[in-house]
């Protein structure tokens, strides 16, 4: 289920079934280009994982906004917030919480955080639309599905 | 008196011929723009149709899964969509296309998804179970059969159009 109007609706009809809760987390910069760069591509990378692991799962599965953060901002001082969006969801019957990222800097504070951390390490995408990359999403969102389903 | 008629006659003539290039020019540059306006309303027809997805001679009595792509167009966006189907045979050698998506709440089914039921469609989320015919199996939570995919087969080629609840392709 994503986060829209008739997807909202069809999860109030079945939350208990719906029992893992997708988060994926992007940072944002916009002072450096270098890092503009880099952030927008782990952006347009962490769209397409979550997107796909969705479709696959869309019945067990919620998918929620990405949580953005500042690049700048030491990831100590966003635990907070973010361990409290996960404080919210507990509102509902989730069982399963999974933060994507290819943001390696929260590895370091994984055991603080709420969640399952579940860091891919980058992928170098020229164009994430030539069928190579595709191709290379597709083999490691394979390997993304296996590990969700694993905790079922 | 004849040559009075004759004057009239040519400036009607004058007359007509520059309505005639004038109406001409117009027309030329309405056509377009009347194209425009209605494109995009015959441009949704296209959605019913039938897509090239498999060779009939690839299809087995196995299920087999092949994609391919539509272009979806809704009211804000235009965008490449992935479409799949289980494709078999039957036993009187007619050819089945089931689409993947659970009826329960829309994951995707895989032909002996789990190794506890062979000759099943498994749906992963909540262990829903499908005969090979698309049928639900009872007491698994799907309460309606796979859909079904229209189909046609032209020069060896198999297409597909929509799915829809069984019973109605
Ligand atoms: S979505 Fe297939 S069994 Fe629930």
């Amino acid at each position: 289920m994503k986060w829209n109007k008739i997807d909202i609706t069809r999860y109030l009809g079945a939350q208990e079934y719906i029992d893992t809760l997708l988060i994926p987390l992007v940072p944002i910069a916009l002072e450096d280009s270098e890092q503009m760069n880099q952030v927008v591509s782990q952006h347009d990378l962490i769209q397409a994982f979550s997107n796909e692991v969705e479709k696959d799962f869309t019945g067990r599965i919620f998918l929620l906004p990405t949580y953005t953060y500042l690049f700048t901002t030491d990831r100590e001082q966003e635990l907070p917030r973010l361990n409290e969006w996960i404080n919210q969801s507990q509102h509902r019957p989730f069982k399963h919480i999974f933060l994507f990222t290819f943001d390696h800097h929260w590895k370091k504070h994984e055991s603080k955080l709420k969640g399952n951390l579940l860091w891919f390490p980058a992928i170098q995408s020229g164009d994430l639309h030539s069928n190579e990359t595709q191709k290379v999403i597709k083999d490691q969102v394979k390997h993304v599905k296996e590990l969700v389903r694993s905790y079922w | 008196m004849s040559e009075k008629k004759q004057q009239v006659s040519r400036r009607q003539f004058l007359n007509y011929t520059l309505t005639g290039v004038g109406g001409f020019m117009a027309a030329g540059m309405l056509a377009p723009m009347v194209r425009f306006a209605i494109d995009p309303v015959l441009q949704t027809h296209a959605r019913g149709e039938y897509k090239a997805v498999a060779e009939v001679d690839e299809i087995t009595t196995e299920p087999q899964r092949f994609d391919w792509t539509i272009d979806q167009v809704d009211a804000w966006y235009e965008s490449e969509v992935t479409k799949s189907a289980w494709v078999y045979k039957d036993e009187k050698d007619d050819i089945i296309a089931l689409s993947p998506v659970c009826k329960h709440l829309g994951c995707v089914v895989s032909w002996e998804g789990s190794g506890d039921y062979p000759n099943e469609f498994f749906c992963p989320c909540h262990n829903g179970r499908y005969y090979k015919d698309g049928v639900n199996v009872p007491n698994t939570p799907p309460s309606a059969p796979l859909d079904v995919y229209e189909h046609r087969i032209e020069d060896g080629t198999l297409y597909l159009g929509n799915a829809k609840p069984r019973g109605e392709a």
